[in-house]
């Protein structure tokens, strides 16, 4: 599903990823760990394009992300849903026209946009906020809100970058059981974070990050 | 449909969320354009009046006095025979003089001195349509004084040159000014564009991140363009016609110029609609200035 092969990318000379080389198969659920500034998030962008690396090779479901025209980005997008430390939800809208976003951009019709978007609401548990507004929510809350739009259009790919970053334990647990959900219907999640919490709960294949280097894998049966 | 209305609705709270901006940018539209339009106005007009003087040219064709009475059918014959002529009108010596004395009688006693009528027979010659360009009048003029027993052909061919003159300048003015004013009337929408594209710049960014293409992304600021072109150049409009309605009541009180008002005329609807859609050009191409600027293209 997701395949790098010697990846190296530099910003102003020092080096923010160097000869990363890695797989990650469809269903898997992966954490990338690392401190901050190893390179996990210059990782995930790269995964939807928002990057290019200076050497090496990345693909995508099927899809060589580094040759990719820039006007074929948004179709990889589509396929990827992105989680965010902090939502990046739009203010003005209500929790139904964020989640309806993703949707609205492909041009689906409204009977699909509803139903879809109920379902997804309802799989993260936050239905009857559906016609509030991202302000009117707890940091728990509007993360759920940034997952069902990552959710809606049925991506592949889930990629979250430091998702419980802003919320406290029992959150963390709330949201890593709602990735587990999502993984459990066949999405590949990669979730990054330097929340050693985080792993504790989701104990999987676990891929390190430090300064820019893949450390040796640390594999955990489930 | 839904995103039809969602690009729609984006486009008009874009608008709304910048009221001041949004109005400041239509009306300094407005004025920029209402000043070519005022020179497009003045070109259209003096462009048709010379139209109508090229259309209502009268050609004197004066005759010899020598001429016998026979020559004289000769020559009108001629005349009627050729496909130029749309109409012809002998004014015999007589005639002249009592036209003469007519518009001039104070003057009378000039020609009365002399003894007998100086004044030659003429034709008053209007030519056919398709004769009366400038060069097709100069053109028929030149061959006609070749006739026997034609002495001069005369007509106010001199000052309708002028006025054409005067006409191209007006033209060269308007296209220059046009071209100046109607590039800052871009700029001045690129620059309310830029703004809306600054304050909305995490919601592009979020668009980017969930797969809106660079069309979806473009349309709102692209049709805020439009609107703000649309609407600057539809007050242009509305300005100019009071302008020039406030400028005809002038000529007609001042009475110096009675009758001149009924000549002038305003822009028909269809170029009015052309000017609309000029100004809702300009401003997608502003528009489209900012949002490249932007680099909302890029990740």
């Amino acid at each position: 599903m997701i395949q790098l092969i010697h990846v190296s990318k530099q910003y102003d000379r020092k080096p923010a990823l160097s000869d990363v080389t890695l797989e990650i198969g469809k269903g898997e659920f992966v954490l990338l760990m690392g401190p901050s500034g190893a390179g996990k998030s210059t990782l995930l962008r790269m995964l939807i394009g928002a990057e290019r690396p200076d050497e090496g090779q990345i693909f995508v479901h099927q899809k060589n992300v580094t040759t990719l025209k820039p006007s074929d980005i948004p179709y990889l997008r589509r396929k990827v849903g992105t989680v965010f430390q902090d939502f990046r939800l739009l203010p003005k809208k209500s929790v139904f026209d964020n989640v309806a976003l993703p949707l609205l951009v492909q041009g689906i019709s409204s009977a699909d946009i509803r139903r879809k978007v109920t379902e997804a609401l309802r799989a993260v548990g936050i239905e009857h906020k559906r016609d509030q507004l991202p302000a009117g929510l707890s940091t728990g809350e509007q993360q759920r809100v940034c997952i069902a739009r990552a959710i809606v259009n049925g991506p592949v790919v889930l990629l979250a970058d430091e998702p419980t970053g802003n919320l406290d334990p029992a959150l963390t647990a709330e949201i890593i059981e709602l990735f587990k959900l999502i993984n459990a219907r066949g999405t590949t999640v990669v979730v990054a974070t330097h929340d050693p919490l985080v792993k504790a709960q989701v104990n999987r294949r676990v891929l390190t990050l430090s300064q820019g280097r893949l450390l040796p894998e640390e594999r955990v049966m489930v | 449909m839904r995103t039809l209305s969602y690009l729609l609705r984006e486009s008009w709270v874009n608008m709304r969320t910048n009221r001041t901006t949004t109005m400041v940018a239509i009306l300094t539209t407005a004025f920029t354009l209402a000043c070519v339009g005022i020179f497009l106005l003045l070109y259209v007009n003096l462009r048709a009046a010379a139209g109508w003087l090229q259309d209502d040219i009268r050609i004197m064709v004066y005759l010899d006095d020598r001429l016998a009475s026979d020559s004289v059918a000769e020559v009108e014959q001629q005349l009627r025979g050729d496909r130029a002529v749309a109409s012809l009108l002998f004014i015999s010596k007589e005639q002249a003089l009592g036209e003469f004395k007519a518009q001039f009688p104070s003057e009378s006693h000039l020609l009365e001195g002399l003894g007998q009528n100086p004044l030659p027979a003429s034709f008053v010659v209007a030519l056919s349509p398709s004769f009366r360009s400038p060069d097709a009048v100069k053109r028929w003029a030149d061959r006609v004084r070749q006739v026997v027993g034609v002495s001069k052909v005369d007509y106010n061919q001199d000052w309708i040159d002028a006025l054409a003159t005067v006409i191209r300048s007006i033209e060269l003015v308007a296209i220059g000014i046009g071209v100046i004013l109607s590039a800052a009337a871009a700029t001045i929408i690129a620059n309310t564009i830029r703004l809306t594209l600054f304050a909305r710049r995490d919601e592009i960014a979020i668009l980017r991140l969930i797969g809106a293409t660079t069309g979806f992304i473009r349309i709102p600021y692209l049709l805020e363009g439009a609107v703000l072109g649309a609407l600057g150049s539809a007050l242009s409009l509305v300005m100019l016609k009071f302008m020039y309605e406030l400028f005809r009541q002038q000529m007609r009180t001042t009475g110096r110029f009675a009758g001149l008002d009924n000549l002038m005329a305003f822009f028909p609807p269809s170029v009015c609609l052309a000017l609309i859609a000029v100004g809702m050009g300009l401003g997608v191409a502003g528009s489209f200035v900012s949002i490249r600027r932007f680099g909302e293209a890029k990740a």
